[in-house]
């Protein structure tokens, strides 16, 4: 090679170094943008594919009564689900599924699209608490749709089935109008408690759920567990009721509609509240048949209402010892002021009738027969207003603030109300008064406040906040540890007026219109009501039912006498007279109560296995 | 002949011994877990230990006895790659292979530097400034004959990595700017001819991902986007040796061959990266300088087509895993599993170690 060429090849050769130092360096600056500026992103993605998060439901806190009887347990169960990183994408795989399922396709499509959008680590159940042929179709179901999974799940039993299933509610997974409304609050797919008390105290019951993070490989296969959070279980509460109370009250109820409610008078706990007709919460966990929704949800009888907070009834003869308190305070009567009846009178031109011909009696003596004339005397002379004012002052008004979803106010009319319920006819009438005198009318109470009225009158004036959290269960020990009951106010009820009151209402029982419920060793004391089942009054649900237009009968007061404990209220629908229907429901909750149950409670709910399956595997979550 | 370590260039030496110590770390690491998989680093380690002897033979030979004999060496390999068609093996639609006694032979590596060293001898028989037209026009044709060859197995990496021979044009004739025009030009038509004509659907899929990685993460952009994945997670520091998870977990694909730089970001993190491509210039650097100091003609062709070859496998492979240029089917010197290729280089650097043990005069 001559020096000139050579020259000129070593040039080259140097361009050429420095050709492949630029390379080298162009290379680098990629792979400091990836691995040095977008790392984190990279590094997220990375273990999005490789690490996949499973809720694990926390089980709810347990329900017990005040005794310490378990009412609400957890057990194991089955579903069969989708997990959430195996939802299907295909929409025709989806359509096979519905199909197989006999669920409207749409609807599927809707959840698992949901589901997919929340991004969430939850599973979609598809069929809750597999039994034994369930789990056949499951596993016949997972063949041809290898997406599917079955997986164990702590699940709610309700003990007593239908024995309180208004007021323990039921769970069951959030809806959509729900995670709406509160949005944030709710993870899709979230088992929340739909009403009652699951409902109310949803959130010490619920617990944290926890989270499982496995390791997985390009497959989906699980490699590894990465991590681990345990699940909080929810808190265990005590209830202020009685199960074998309960028991009694949902067994005098036989076939019977109606409610009826016991209060504590040291507290305002709530010892037994029942509706009738109940239902079984446990049917709720899964998923309803059309006949279920039919016969739950689109019965003219409304078993879903919880009549003891939700139904509002005329209070009746009930009512008249607010009319009596608000005469009393107004100064028209005193105790010792007589009325004559006749049978019928005539007030503002319209004949009312009474039940019998009294003669002249004094206030203590309308109360134990009744007399209507008596108290249509001080309707007339009491303004609509003033009755109102003492229903609110008395705690018969709107809702006594009990622990539980959707209490309906009860109402005691007012001029105010009539210009708002009625805009066509805003007139209060004065004949009208008349008729609310004596709980009829416009009267609409619920069993609850009309059993919390009737704890004011056993208190001399107190008025109870009616609730069911007795306390919560010490997890440690197991022990109850009772909370503070909610506040109790003062009414001011003039000690004079309320002793008239309570001799009228122990002479009901004693000679009275109830004397057939009079017990030889436990001296209660209670009014009788009969109430027509007027326009003003849920008629609607009575509109299929036309025979059963009968009146409605109730019973409410206090025991013992001379030393109250509890107060109640009663209403049987259509069963006649209160003294006949509601009143013996009452004496069978004073004989329990006051003298069985002190040597020989009835035993806490037991348990009916609700499939073969469940029984077998029998087992209780940690 | 005394073979010893000692004559050898020790920073060549020193490049290529860490490179590959590296690279079998890497495919240790890479076949961890898998059944297939799991020895193949022993096998690695077979292939580097014979190729490392190999190396050491031929850089004891007289390079001046090889060019001799490059004549003889070409026509053998391109019977050897005829072979391929008649006896060949086919593996994934392809016909690359030739066994030999349970072991799969690859005449298309070693091919490359056949051609390479005959080109070679060629040029170097006048000075460069004598060298006619017509004859670069009939070395190109022994560049192009067994790249055709090549191309027809269908192996189009392989047969681009012929193409950096052809870097020793503008080394004698210099680059003038009509040429460079010219040649674009030429790439030009080529590209559109290749795209129309040879480039099979396949191949035009991997045009049309690394043209829109994002456009089907989970179909044909998978395998660039889990190794982009790979790398980026590897950060400053890496992963840690055998703890990629992307790597253990096989979310990376073909991570033993084509794949395997990325093993080593996600594991070893920028740090490694810059490591191992700080060896690799270093490689150039230390194949040109011997270049340099080659005392005859055939020698710098030598070493510039090697050098020319090793960066171009290089770029392609580095540049292909971290998603700037396509997914080419290109193996990575030193770290990509692999009997035929793995020898072919340790062969090749043993030449160049050769011309630098002639140009000290030893």
């Amino acid at each position: 090679m001559d020096a000139r060429g050579r020259h000129i090849i070593l040039k080259r050769l140097e361009l050429g170094k420095a050709a492949a130092w630029v390379m080298i360096l162009g290379l680098l600056g990629a792979y400091g943008w990836v691995q040095l500026v977008k790392r984190s992103e990279m590094r997220e993605m990375a273990d999005r594919q490789a690490i996949k998060t499973r809720t694990s439901p926390a089980p709810r806190g347990l329900v017990y009564d005040r005794n310490g009887n378990k009412l609400v347990d957890n057990r194991r169960a089955l579903h069969l689900v989708i997990q959430a990183e195996e939802l299907p994408k295909d929409p025709s795989q989806i359509e096979a599924l519905a199909m197989a399922l006999q669920r409207e396709p749409a609807d599927l499509k809707r959840r698992i699209q949901a589901s997919r959008q929340a991004g969430g680590n939850r599973m979609v159940i598809l069929q809750d608490n597999l039994d034994e042929s369930g789990l056949a179709q499951a596993e016949l179901l997972r063949a041809r749709f290898p997406f599917l999974s079955i997986e164990a799940a702590p699940r709610r039993v309700y003990l007593g089935q239908d024995l309180a299933g208004h007021l323990l509610g039921y769970v069951g997974e959030v809806d959509e109008n729900l995670m709406k409304k509160v949005p944030g609050k709710f993870q899709l797919g979230e088992i929340i408690g739909k009403t009652g008390l699951e409902a109310s105290h949803n959130e010490t019951l619920k617990g944290v759920d926890g989270e499982r993070r496995t390791v997985v490989d390009h497959l989906g296969r699980e490699v590894a567990l990465r991590d681990m959070v345990e699940s909080v279980p929810g808190k265990s509460v005590y209830l202020t009721v009685d199960a074998g109370l309960q028991r009694v009250l949902q067994e005098a109820f036989g076939k019977e509609n109606g409610a009826g409610v016991v209060i504590d008078l040291r507290d305002g706990g709530i010892l037994a509240m029942y509706s009738s007709p109940s239902y079984d919460p446990n049917i709720f966990l899964n998923r309803l048949t059309q006949d279920q929704v039919k016969e739950f949800w689109q019965n003219p009888v409304r078993p879903m209402l919880n009549r003891a907070i939700q139904g509002l009834y005329p209070p009746g003869s009930t009512f008249k010892l607010l009319t009596a308190l608000a005469a009393l305070d107004k100064g028209i009567v005193t105790p010792s002021t007589r009325f004559s009846c006749s049978g019928h009178k005539n007030f503002y031109g319209r004949d009312f009738r009474c039940d019998g011909v009294h003669g002249s009696l004094d206030l203590v003596q309308a109360i134990a027969v009744s007399c209507d004339i008596y108290f249509y005397e001080l309707g007339q002379r009491l303004d609509i207003d003033e009755i109102h004012a003492a229903a609110v002052k008395y705690g018969l008004a709107d809702r006594t603030g009990i622990d539980l979803p959707h209490e309906s106010a009860s109402r005691v009319p007012s001029r105010e109300w009539a210009r708002k319920a009625r805009p066509k006819d805003p007139k209060w009438y004065a004949g009208e008064t008349i008729s609310v005198s004596i709980g009829q009318g416009a009267n609409g109470v619920t069993p609850l406040s009309l059993a919390r009225f009737y704890a004011a009158l056993a208190t001399r004036g107190k008025l109870l906040t009616p609730h069911l959290l007795y306390g919560m269960r010490d997890e440690a020990t197991g022990k109850l540890v009772t909370l503070p009951p909610p506040a109790v106010q003062d009414s001011g009820m003039d000690p004079k007026h309320w002793e008239v009151l309570d001799q009228g209402l122990s002479e009901v029982v004693r000679s009275g219109t109830a004397k057939g419920i009079a017990l030889p060793n436990l001296a209660i004391a209670g009014k009788t009501g009969t109430s027509q089942v007027t326009a003003f009054v849920d008629r609607s649900h009575y509109a299929g039912l036309a025979k059963k237009l009968r009146d409605n009968g109730l019973f409410a007061g206090y025991a013992p006498h001379d030393k109250p404990e509890i107060a109640f209220a009663v209403v049987v629908e259509n069963a006649g007279f209160g003294a006949s229907s509601a009143a013996p429901v009452a004496k069978k909750l004073c004989e329990y109560w006051f003298l069985q149950r002190p040597v020989k409670p009835l035993p806490p709910p037991a348990v009916k296995p609700f499939s073969t399956f469940q029984s077998e595997t029998e087992g209780e979550m940690p | 002949m005394k073979i010893s370590l000692n004559t050898l260039d020790r920073r060549l030496l020193v490049a290529m011994g860490l490179l590959t110590f590296m690279g079998l770390l890497t495919i240790f690491s890479a076949g961890r877990g898998s059944v297939s998989q799991g020895h193949l680093w022993i096998k690695q380690g077979g292939w580097m230990i014979l190729g490392f002897a190999a190396m050491v033979g031929v850089a004891h030979m007289n390079p001046a006895r090889m060019f001799r004999s490059s004549a003889i060496l070409y026509a053998l390999g391109i019977l050897s790659l005829l072979a391929v068609f008649a006896i060949g093996r086919k593996l994934g639609g392809a016909q690359r292979w030739i066994m030999m006694g349970g072991l799969t032979f690859q005449p298309s590596e070693l091919m490359k530097w056949l051609a390479l060293l005959f080109v070679a001898h060629r040029l170097g028989t006048k000075p460069p400034t004598e060298i006619l037209t017509w004859e670069l026009f009939g070395v190109a044709g022994l560049v192009f004959f067994p790249m055709l060859l090549v191309l027809k197995q269908p192996d189009l990496g392989m047969a681009i990595s012929f193409l950096p021979i052809l870097l020793l044009v503008p080394l004698i004739r210099g680059l003038k700017a009509k040429w460079v025009a010219l040649g674009l030009v030429a790439i030009g038509l080529l590209g559109v001819f290749a795209w129309q004509k040879v480039l099979k659907p396949y191949q035009k899929q991997r045009v049309m991902t690394f043209l829109n990685p994002e456009a089907d993460l989970q179909g044909k952009g998978y395998q660039i986007n889990q190794s982009r994945i790979a790398i980026g997670a590897g950060g400053f520091l890496g992963k840690g040796f055998t703890s990629g998870t992307q790597t253990q977990l096989n979310f990376l694909p073909v991570k033993t061959t084509d794949f395997v730089f990325s093993v080593w970001a996600e594991e070893r993190g920028f740090l490694g990266v810059l490591i191992a491509l700080g060896l690799f210039g270093l490689l150039l650097n230390r194949i040109l300088d011997i270049a340099r100091a080659a005392r005859k003609a055939s020698e710098v062709y030598f070493c510039v087509g090697a050098a020319g070859i090793f960066a171009l496998h290089i770029f392609v492979n580095v540049g292909m895993v971290i998603g700037i240029l396509p997914n080419k089917g290109m193996v990575l010197p030193f770290f990509s599993a692999g009997g035929s290729s793995t020898i072919s280089y340790f062969l090749a650097l043993g030449v160049v170690m050769g011309i630098h043990r002639r140009s000290l005069g030893q």
